[in-house]
């Protein structure tokens, strides 16, 4: 008896609370930095290009090989006259996001940290009609860095080796 | 020969033709609107929002649901028995629709004042276990068999208590008229005279209506909805609005027998806007505290509804009735009936309190399984 009537008196107490529900698509909660959507690449502000210098690491370690990477000689390097001390650069890169399984690995290979997961509700509102829509060339993956759309947010490991040197 | 209805004077079937219209068309909307204030109050109990996206505050969430029912294929599975399948919701559906009759909604608003209106009520509103027990036989699957079977063994323990707690209300009343019975409790309603058969009913009306923690028949984890196992669309849609119907019914009857109905406080000179307020508040209290409980207590096991009914509840209001006598026959002042009342309701929270704590005893065969398992 003390039981219902404790039951009884949890439900109204919870009844003059207020709701708990978020009105989704209407009211976007604010993301935690390390929230790890799909993987995208990071633009180089200083130079102007991105950090990617194609040398397919995160190609090789991807899990499920949902990335093609093409380099190319980096037309903007010193020896061409230009300010860049990349020797090689990215030239076209491909991300199946249908295939890709958000498991981190390709940013913790890459030297250059040059790719991060995206940490933004577009990284995760991501539904099309036609699921090559899903292909992400070199131009999506790094718009969103381009206009500083994402967080910065230096992965934990690179930040702590920087700090070490 | 006429009948008046509304100050107009009009021929006795357009009068009986009006009136089912006006239960028909009321109930309807009364019914959605019940099922909106269900999922509005059930969502805040849990926390929730509720419906929300259907029109203003999602008004119009009762209303999609009824378009998408209407719309949707009604099927019958081959192997069910036509006639009983199909008929089967109607046998729910025309005994509650009945029992709107009799109703004192308001001062003289009412479909048809019976002389007899509260054993109209209590014959009327048994007849619907025939549909449930069609239902369960008919669809020609165990779940629905038993859950019929379990509806019918519900309803019929739970029919004394309800009825009992009802003849105490019209032996202090002396007359089984609901007029009569509102017009009682212009000074005080009966719930202050009766508050044990007040407890009664309204555990009985729980059970009734198989609203939880009574929800036995149609309880989803353990016979899959029961006698609905296999309606769908139209059919299984009458089933819904015949219950929800049926807490309207059972809300008014409580609010005009225990409450006061539409005279107490302050008697029925007020106006009918007044009345109305009355009885608004009051069955909206009773389906309030209705949707709480369904919200807090969770589902009885069978047996334990049976001995409730059984041993606690029928014992309980044979002795209410026996104390009303007495204290109608030897003219006693009504106190001593609210000191009884209140005795009989700590007898009910203690037997209820010790019936909850106590552990599951398994019948002999049983245990020694048990046991042999072990």
């Amino acid at each position: 008896m003390k039981g219902i009537a404790k039951s009884l008196m949890v439900t109204l107490s919870t009844f003059t609370r207020k709701p708990v529900t978020r009105d989704y698509p209407n009211y976007h909660r604010e993301l935690p930095e390390r929230d790890r959507a799909f993987p995208l690449l990071l633009w180089d502000k200083e130079i102007d290009e991105p950090f990617c210098t194609g040398c397919h690491a995160c190609e090789r370690a991807c899990p499920v090989e949902c990335m093609t990477v093409l380099m190319k000689d980096n037309p903007n390097h010193k020896s061409n006259g230009g300010d860049s001390s990349r020797r090689k650069i990215i030239d076209k890169f491909w991300i199946d996001y249908a295939r890709c399984m958000r498991c981190n690995i390709c940013v913790e290979v890459c030297n250059f940290d040059a790719i991060a997961m995206n940490n933004t509700w577009q990284g995760h509102e991501l539904s099309v009609h036609d699921r090559k829509d899903l292909v992400m060339d070199l131009e999506q993956l790094l718009v969103q860095s381009h206009v500083g759309a994402i967080k910065e947010w230096v992965p934990v490991l690179g930040q702590s080796n920087e700090t070490n040197e | 020969m006429n009948n008046s209805l509304f100050g107009f004077e009009i021929n006795v079937w357009f009068d009986g033709l009006a009136r089912l219209g006006l239960i028909v068309g009321v109930m309807t909307v009364v019914a959605m609107g019940l099922i909106y204030g269900e999922r509005k109050i059930l969502a805040r109990f849990q926390q929730r929002i509720g419906p929300q996206k259907t029109g203003p505050f999602g008004l119009l969430q009762s209303v999609a649901d009824a378009i998408k029912l209407v719309g949707k294929e009604d099927l019958r599975p081959t192997a069910a028995d036509p006639w009983t399948f199909e008929l089967a919701p109607y046998f729910v559906f025309i005994p509650i629709f009945l029992g709107f009759v009799s109703l004192p909604f308001l001062l003289d608003v009412n479909i048809r004042l019976l002389e007899l209106g509260l054993l109209y009520f209590i014959a009327v509103s048994s007849v619907n276990i025939v549909g449930w027990v069609m239902a369960g036989w008919g669809s020609d699957n165990r779940y629905a068999m038993i859950g019929g079977m379990r509806a019918a063994a519900q309803a019929i323990s739970y029919e004394l208590p309800l009825v009992l707690s009802l003849v105490v209300v019209a032996m202090l009343a002396g007359s089984l008229n609901l007029k009569d019975i509102v017009e009682g409790q212009a000074v005080v309603p009966y719930v202050v005279w009766l508050p044990l058969a007040f407890v009664i009913f309204f555990i009985s009306t729980l059970a009734e209506m198989n609203r939880p923690p009574f929800d036995i028949p149609i309880g989803e984890s353990e016979v899959v909805g029961g006698p609905f196992v296999e309606y769908s669309g139209i059919r299984w849609s009458m089933f819904m609005l015949g219950e929800y119907a049926s807490l309207w019914i059972l809300s008014t009857l409580t609010a005009a027998v225990f409450l006061g109905g539409y005279s107490w406080p302050f008697g029925e000179d007020l106006g009918k806007g007044y009345q109305l307020l009355l009885m608004g508040a009051k069955s909206g209290l009773y389906i309030f505290v209705v949707f709480w409980v369904r919200a807090s207590i969770p589902r009885l096991r069978i047996d334990q509804l049976m001995a409730y009914s059984w041993k606690v509840l029928l014992p309980l209001s044979l002795a209410q009735v026996l104390v009303v006598g007495f204290v109608r026959v030897y003219e006693l002042p009504d106190v001593v009936l609210t000191a009884a009342g209140i005795l009989g309701l700590v007898a009910l929270v203690s037997i209820t309190g010790r019936a909850v704590a106590s552990t599951r005893r398994l019948p002999g065969a049983a245990r020694t399984m048990r046991s042999e398992a072990a």
